[in-house]
C-alpha cells in the first residue's frame, strides 16, 4: 500500500472515527424515542425524570434528549459550536456570566408571545434572569427560575430542640446569628470524637452566595459598584467572614473542615442527626415525604446580623437559559413554556420543593396537613423581606467558590487570622476578577 | 514456531498475481514485502489512527491552547506567547504541588512495588487454594478509581466510617482522615490496596524464571534469600523497571486525592488538604473551576516534558542494573 493510499484511508478513518466520537459525546440517560422534533437539555437527572420526558413526548410531539448537567461538558459543546437546546443554570450567579459573554439568547421576544409564560404573572424572582450589560435585574430576560426559596431560612426539628431543652426560635422574629450560633453549640451531640448529631448546618446554596448574602446582611456589600473588584477588608464583611469562620471553629455544622458525610443537609436532616438546616422552603419537599419529621419541623426566618438590615435573599433561582446558538428554538421555547408552567411547574409546585415562580401556580403550595399551613405562614411572612444580592459578571460563581475553598481552611482551623484571610481573598479574586473583564471586553 | 522454522517455500517471494484493482495495461506486482506492508499498515492503522487523533491532535491543540488567554466561552482571548509558561515558573503553588507529587511519587512506587513482589512471592508458592488466592488480591485492581475513591471516603468519614468505628472498640477518639496531616496516608493505603497489579504482573515474571537455576542454587547450597536476590531479582529487573516507570508516570498524574474529596467538584477541588493537593488537582483547578485553559494546557505541557526526563534519568540510572534475558542472536 502507497503511503498517499495509507493516508487517505487514514483520513476516511479519522473522519468516521470523529463523526462515533462525536455521537459518544451526547450519550445521555432517558432519551425518549419517536419522530417529530428534537430538543437537547442539559439538566441534572432528576429535573426531568424520564416519565416526564415521556410525557412530553406524548403532550408536546417533542423528543426531549437529557444531557447530564456539567460545566466543562457545556464549554465543550458551546466550543464545538453545538451547544443544548436548553441548559439548566442558577439565576443569582449564572445569568450575569452567560449574559455578558453573549452565548445567551435574550428571551424577551418569546415571552412577549407566550400565552403560558406571561410576563405580568412572573413572580419578581425571575428578574435574576435578567442583565442589562451592567447590572442583574434590569434589562433583557435571559431565563426563568423553575421555583425560588429565601436561601437564608433554617428549618428546625423542635424534638432535637426539646432533648437539649433548648428554647424554640420565634417563627416570625428574626433571631441573631450570634444566637443562631449559640443554640448550634448547646444543641451538637459528640461520642467519642464523632459528632453524633449536628446542631446546625449554614452553608448556604455555596460558600461564595452565603458570604455575599452574609456581608449584605451585616449592611455591606462585596462587590465594587462595577463588580470589577471586591472588598473583604471592609468592617461589614470582616464581620460576616468572622462569623462563618467561628461557625466553622465551633464544628456545630458541616463545613470545609468537617464535610458532612452524607454531602448535603437533607438526608442527615431527615435522618434525625440534625437539629437546624440553613435550608430554604424547598427543602419541605424532602421533609414532607417523611411525615414523622415533618410533623416535628419548622421553618424560621433569616437571622439577622445585630444593627443590620433585616434581609431574606434567594441565593439560586435555580432555572434555564437558551444558549444563543440552539438549534432548535421553537421547539425549545415550547418545551420551555411546559416545563415552566405547565404540568412539571404544577407537580413541583404541589411538591413543596419550592415557592412556584409563576404567582399564578403559589395557591397549589402544600396546605393540608396542620404542619404544611404553620410552614406556609412563616414562608408568607417572609416574603415581605424578600432580597436579591447582585453578582459579578466577570467570573463563574465555581472560580470564586475555588479561590473561596483555597485560603478558608487555614483560618478556620486557626491557622490564620480572619484579617490575613481577607487581605488573601482580595489578593486572588480580585486577579481573577481582572481576567474575567479583560475577557468580557 | 520461530521465524527461521518457517518453510522455505513459504518465504520464497512467489510470482505476481491478479488483485481486485486491476488497470488495464497496468498489472501491479504484489511481492511478498508489499503483502507485509499492507497487512502492517491494516492491523496498526485503528491504533495509528486513534493515536492521532486522540493523542497527537489533542496534545497540539493543549499545546496551541498553552499559548493563549482562552477561558473557553469568552469572546475576547489573546495570543500571549511564552506568558504562560513565564507564570508557572514563578507560581509557588505549581512548584509546591509538582513537589508533593514527586515525594508522592517515591514514597507510594516502590510502596507498591515492594508490596505486589512480595503477594506475588507469597501466591506463587505451592499453597492450598492459590489460585483463589491469587483472585482475591487481585480483585482490589479492578474495581474502578472512582469506586475505590469512593470505599475510601466512606471507610475513612470521621463520623461514620468504619476505621473509627474500630478506633472508637478500641477506646481510641476518632480521627479526621480525611484531613491533613492523615489524608496522604489514606492516599498511600488507596494505592496499596491496589497492589494487586503490581502482583499479578511480577507472578508472570516469577512463572518465567527458569526452575533449573533455582534448583542449581539450592544444591550449591544458597539460602532462600541469596537466591531471591541473587536470580530472582536480577531475572525480574526488566519487569520491575517497567512497573517503576509505569508506576511514575501513573502516580505523578494521580487524581485520587480528588476522587476521596468531600466534593470533587472543579469548585471542589481546591478544598482539598494541602497535603494531597498534587500536581494534577492544580490543573484541574486551573482549568475547570478557574477557567484558565491556556494557563493549565501549560501545565499539562510542562508536565509531560518533565515525566519524558524523569523516564530517561531511571532508563539512564538503571542501565547498569536490569538484566535482559534475551538470546544475543535474535538481537542480530
Amino acid at each position: 500500500m502507497g503511503r498517499r493510499r495509507f493516508l487517505a484511508l487514514s483520513a476516511s478513518g479519522a473522519a468516521a472515527g470523529a463523526s462515533a466520537l462525536s455521537g459518544c459525546a451526547l450519550q445521555v440517560a432517558g432519551a425518549a424515542t419517536g419522530d417529530g422534533e428534537s430538543v437537547t437539555v442539559m439538566a441534572k437527572l432528576d429535573d426531568i425524570a424520564p416519565e416526564l420526558i415521556q410525557q412530553a413526548q406524548k403532550e408536546l410531539g417533542i423528543r426531549i434528549t437529557v444531557v447530564q448537567d456539567d460545566i466543562t461538558r457545556l464549554i465543550a459543546m458551546l466550543t464545538s459550536g453545538n451547544p443544548p437546546d436548553l441548559v439548566r443554570g442558577v439565576g443569582a450567579l449564572d445569568a450575569p456570566f452567560y449574559a455578558a459573554r453573549g452565548v445567551a439568547e435574550d428571551l424577551d421576544p418569546y415571552f412577549a408571545k407566550s400565552t403560558v409564560l406571561r410576563v405580568e404573572d412572573l413572580d419578581p424572582v425571575n428578574d435574576l434572569w435578567r442583565y442589562d450589560g451592567t447590572a442583574q435585574g434590569k434589562g433583557p430576560r435571559y431565563g426563568m427560575a423553575k421555583d425560588f426559596s429565601q436561601d437564608s431560612m433554617y428549618w428546625y426539628n423542635t424534638a432535637q430542640f426539646d432533648r437539649a431543652g433548648v428554647d424554640y426560635p420565634a417563627e416570625t422574629e428574626p433571631i441573631t446569628y450570634e444566637e443562631w450560633l449559640e443554640k448550634a453549640e448547646r444543641l451538637v451531640e459528640r461520642k467519642n470524637g464523632q459528632t453524633t448529631v449536628y446542631g446546625g448546618s449554614y452553608n448556604g446554596v455555596n460558600i461564595v452566595i452565603l458570604l455575599t448574602n452574609l456581608v449584605a446582611a451585616a449592611g455591606g456589600n462585596i462587590f465594587s459598584e462595577d463588580f470589577t473588584r471586591v472588598d473583604f477588608t471592609t468592617p461589614e464583611a470582616r464581620r460576616a467572614l468572622t462569623w462563618y469562620v467561628d461557625y466553622a471553629r465551633a464544628r456545630v455544622g458541616p463545613s470545609l473542615i468537617q464535610p458532612n458525610p452524607d454531602a448535603w443537609d437533607g438526608p442527615t436532616y431527615v435522618a434525625n442527626r440534625m437539629a437546624m438546616s440553613g435550608s430554604g422552603y424547598w427543602l419541605g419537599g424532602m421533609i414532607n415525604a417523611e411525615p414523622k419529621i415533618a410533623e416535628v419541623s419548622r421553618l424560621a426566618p433569616a437571622p439577622v446580623f445585630g444593627g443590620g438590615p433585616r434581609l431574606s435573599s434567594c441565593q439560586a433561582g435555580t432555572g434555564m437559559w437558551m444558549p444563543k446558538k440552539a438549534r432548535n428554538k421553537d421547539a425549545a421555547w415550547r418545551v420551555f413554556e411546559w416545563f415552566f408552567g405547565e404540568g412539571p411547574a404544577k407537580a413541583r409546585a404541589a411538591g413543596g420543593w419550592g415557592i412556584p415562580t409563576l404567582k399564578s401556580l403559589r395557591p397549589l403550595m402544600p396546605r393540608k396537613e396542620e404542619y404544611q399551613q404553620r410552614v406556609l405562614r412563616v414562608q408568607e411572612a417572609e416574603l415581605k423581606h424578600f432580597s436579591v444580592t447582585p453578582f459579578t459578571p466577570y467570573t463563574k460563581w465555581d472560580a470564586l467558590e475555588a479561590l473561596l475553598n483555597q485560603v478558608m481552611p487555614a483560618a478556620m482551623n486557626g491557622r490564620i487570622s480572619v484579617d490575613t484571610l481577607a487581605g488573601r481573598l482580595n489578593s486572588s479574586v480580585n486577579e481573577q476578577l481582572k481576567r474575567g473583564k479583560e475577557q468580557v471586553g | 514456531m520461530t521465524v527461521s522454522q518457517i518453510p522455505e517455500a513459504v518465504r520464497r517471494p512467489r510470482p505476481a498475481t491478479r488483485t481486485g484493482a486491476i488497470r488495464s495495461g497496468n498489472l501491479p506486482r504484489t511481492s511478498m514485502t508489499a503483502r507485509r506492508h499492507r497487512a502492517f499498515y491494516l492491523f496498526t492503522s485503528p491504533w495509528i489512527i486513534g493515536f492521532l487523533l486522540l493523542t497527537v491532535g489533542p496534545m497540539a491543540y493543549a499545546l496551541w491552547l498553552s499559548f493563549t488567554t482562552f477561558d473557553g466561552i469568552s469572546p475576547h482571548w489573546s495570543f500571549v506567547g511564552f506568558a504562560n509558561y513565564r507564570e508557572l515558573l514563578s507560581d509557588p503553588v505549581t512548584w509546591d504541588s509538582l513537589s508533593r507529587a514527586g515525594v508522592f511519587a517515591l514514597t507510594s512506587v516502590p510502596l507498591s512495588i515492594v508490596a505486589g513482589l512480595g503477594l506475588a512471592v507469597l501466591v506463587n508458592r505451592p499453597i492450598r487454594a492459590r489460585g483463589l488466592w491469587r483472585t482475591l488480591l487481585y480483585l482490589p485492581a479492578v474495581v474502578p478509581p472512582v469506586g475505590a475513591g469512593l470505599v475510601f471516603k466512606t471507610l475513612f468519614n470521621r463520623d461514620s466510617g468504619a476505621a473509627n468505628g474500630v478506633l472508637n472498640l478500641a477506646g481510641i477518639d476518632a480521627v479526621a482522615w480525611l484531613d491533613d496531616p492523615y489524608a496522604r496516608y489514606v492516599i498511600l493505603m488507596a494505592v496499596l490496596w491496589g497492589a494487586g497489579n503490581v502482583m499479578i504482573i511480577s507472578l508472570a515474571g516469577l512463572q518465567d524464571v527458569p526452575r533449573e537455576l533455582h534448583e542449581a542454587a539450592r544444591i550449591d547450597g544458597a539460602s532462600a534469600w541469596r537466591t531471591f536476590r541473587s536470580i530472582t531479582v536480577p531475572l525480574l529487573s526488566p519487569v520491575l523497571l517497567f512497573q517503576a516507570v509505569t508506576g511514575m508516570i501513573a502516580s505523578v498524574q494521580t487524581i485520587m486525592p480528588l476522587l476521596i474529596a468531600p466534593n470533587p467538584t472543579p469548585a471542589g477541588v481546591t478544598a482539598i488538604p494541602q497535603t494531597n493537593y498534587m500536581y494534577m488537582m492544580h490543573v484541574f483547578a486551573e482549568y475547570f473551576a478557574l477557567g484558565r485553559y491556556g494557563y493549565a494546557s501549560a501545565l499539562l505541557w510542562v508536565l509531560f516534558v518533565l515525566i519524558l526526563i524523569a523516564t530517561g534519568l531511571i532508563f539512564k540510572l538503571t542501565s547498569g542494573v536490569v538484566f535482559y534475558n534475551v538470546d544475543p542472536e535474535a538481537k542480530k
